[in-house]
């Protein structure tokens, strides 16, 4: 028992990583109706050019994170216009096949340009241990909690408080009023993609400078995401958070207490049961639409 | 009716086609490849019946695939039992599996579905995974014993064994799907994917038509996995992997989902796309992803869907049927 805080320490630290990995995901599926399969491509992608960054351009940790959210926002913005902007309006079908055939080609494309290894991601602070009772943990790690804990705060006011976060909110209740009310909405679905894809990598790379940066990660990353995004429900910025944590201390507690190789099956029977009792999610409050 | 008859046509036709080649082509190459035409032609049926025939998208159907080939696996290193055996009873534990998702997923809809059915096929997958005792883990299970009759033939002769019972699954994976779909019950599922209040509002019980549906396609599954067992005579954690269902989709697809005779197709082109760009090793899966999203941007209705266009264009009435004409030849 006398190991619970560091347990539940833990947790919470690989709950905020997964609460941040899952909220791009979350908004682009809850404003966009978008199941978007690449997610955890874009995650990796991040991590990948973050590496590059910050090894081959020398650049350091901060202006690494500017030129990634930069660069995939600008890529976020292009996969919209060019590849979902077509299947707008055609249900989920087509934009659960598109995204699953970007993520192919995503995947298989930087694998022949960087290969299978670990890339490590120039992490801004040391890695030395920061003792909080009895509680361990290092100080990179809380390090990059805060930085979740902004991103996920600039996140929310993006949408809450800016005239283009209004324009999202008004779009995804009702395109044909806002269109008439003057909201170029073409432009702000291309931008809620890109804003989602600027989360995703912007996780990767944080992320990959405290595990590393890996090419084949993709598909794990998306699966955490859609448990993290069903626990919370879809499309909640709590929900996604709550979620997150949730999924972080089950996950360490099962490992600590219960056996360490099935650790991951843990969230998928969590989105069983979650399913069963409260089908929408934790958080979310309207049934799904007809 | 017409469609009924000429999908019948098209079936009988392929069918008797693929049952020549064992009879011209001695080749053992080209007959792995018709197995695997055919096996994958069972996969991509069966889940058509939930993806065309329900109208919910599942990411699951590994799940059966993978129940059954554990099962034939199973049953025959550790049982002693014959392949005639563990190929039905593979496909009968899928189809209990079968039951067991659908009561928790078929009340979902959307993305729910889609994300919850991929769950329990990682759940499976996670499971084969670490209950070594049962499946020997990541190692998976070698040596799945081939058929007695099978110790004198050689490998040719093996070959040609497994394409006629490859063949009779298909054959009896179609019968079964033709029956359903032509059934009462399988327009009351085409009645819930059409408009699901509609249907309620006359009485049909969305539930157990979809159920019926997921049932038959996961039986379906679960044998053509028992059969794979056997063939390659390994399995692995693999089977349950994403990148199976992802060739399956993709046939469903391109062939055109919600149509017999669209699956078949597209087991065919797929095998064989996949065949050919062997030579590009590296390239194969980057060349296979544009693929993906070519079909979704250009070809949204598959390749049937484009024919079944086509011949409602030519059956319009009178004042339209010149302008089609006109398109035809110009085509």
């Amino acid at each position: 028992m006398e190991l619970l805080p560091q347990y539940l320490a833990n947790g919470l630290v690989t709950g905020s990583f997964y609460a941040l990995s899952a909220l791009g995901l979350t908004l682009i599926l809850g404003l966009m109706r978008v199941v978007n399969f690449a997610h955890g491509e874009l995650y990796m992608l991040g991590g990948v050019m973050g590496w590059w960054a910050t090894t081959r351009l020398g650049l350091d940790f901060f202006s690494g994170l500017v030129l990634v959210a930069v660069a995939m926002g600008a890529f976020g913005w292009l996969i919209d216009r060019f590849l979902i902007e077509r299947i707008r309006h055609q249900g989920e079908e087509p934009g659960i096949l598109l995204t699953i055939g970007l993520s192919i080609f995503l995947a298989n494309t930087a694998l022949l340009a960087v290969g299978t290894a670990p890339l490590k991601v120039e992490a801004p602070i040391s890695a030395g241990p920061l003792f909080l009772g009895t509680v361990v943990l290092t100080k990179l790690r809380v390090f990059a909690v805060g930085v979740c804990a902004l991103l996920i705060a600039a996140a929310w006011l993006v949408i809450h408080k800016t005239r283009l976060g209004r324009a999202m909110r008004a779009t995804f209740q009702d395109p044909m009023a806002a269109q008439l009310v003057g909201v170029r909405t073409a432009n702000v679905y291309a931008a809620t993609f890109a804003m989602g894809t600027v989360i995703a990598s912007m996780a990767g790379m944080l992320l990959g400078s405290i595990y590393s940066a890996q090419v084949a990660v993709g598909g794990l990353v998306s699966m955490k995401a859609f448990v993290v995004v069903i626990l919370g429900g879809m499309g909640s910025f709590a929900g996604a958070i709550a979620g997150g944590l949730l999924l972080g201390v089950v996950e360490a507690l099962w490992g600590g207490y219960v056996a360490t190789g099935w650790v991951d099956i843990i969230g998928f029977a969590l989105v069983i049961v979650t399913l069963v009792f409260r089908p929408y999610g934790l958080f979310s409050k309207r049934a799904e639409r007809a | 009716m017409t469609m009924m008859k000429l999908e019948r046509h098209c079936l009988v036709a392929l069918m008797a086609l693929a049952a020549l080649l064992p009879l011209v082509v001695r080749d053992q190459y080209v007959l792995h490849i018709g197995i695997m035409v055919l096996f994958y032609a069972v996969l991509a049926s069966s889940l058509n019946l939930v993806v065309g025939y329900v109208g919910e998208f599942s990411l699951g159907h590994t799940a059966f695939l993978g129940t059954g080939a554990y099962a034939a696996a199973i049953l025959s290193t550790q049982y002693g039992w014959p392949m005639w055996a563990t190929v039905p009873v593979a496909g009968l534990l899928a189809a209990l599996v079968g039951v067991v998702i659908g009561a928790i997923t078929l009340r979902l809809q959307g993305p729910f579905f889609v994300i919850v059915t991929l769950s329990f096929a990682e759940v499976l997958r996670l499971v084969a995974d670490n209950w070594i005792a049962l499946t020997n883990g990541p190692m998976g299970i070698a040596g799945v014993p081939q058929p007695a009759l099978l110790s004198e033939a050689g490998n040719l002769g093996a070959k040609q064994f497994y394409y006629g019972v490859a063949w009779v699954l298909l054959a009896v994976t179609l019968y079964l799907s033709f029956r359903f779909v032509h059934s009462n019950a399988g327009r009351a599922a085409v009645a819930v994917r059409e408009n699901r209040y509609v249907a309620q509002s006359i009485g049909i019980r969305p539930l157990s038509y979809s159920m019926l549906a997921l049932v038959l396609g996961a039986l379906l599954s679960g044998m053509a996995g028992g059969f794979y067992a056997h063939y390659i005579s390994f399995v692995g954690p693999e089977m349950f992997r994403f990148a199976f269902m992802v060739s399956m989709i993709i046939m469903v697809l391109i062939g055109g989902k919600g149509t017999l005779v669209g699956p078949l197709i597209g087991a065919l082109l797929v095998t064989f796309l996949e065949e050919y760009l062997r030579e590009a090793k590296e390239l194969r899966l980057s060349i296979f992803g544009l693929a993906v999203i070519a079909i979704v941007l250009f070809l949204p209705r598959g390749l049937m869907g484009f024919v079944v266009q086509w011949r409602a264009a030519r059956a319009a009435p009178a004042p339209q049927a010149a302008a089609p004409k006109a398109q035809g030849s110009a085509a």
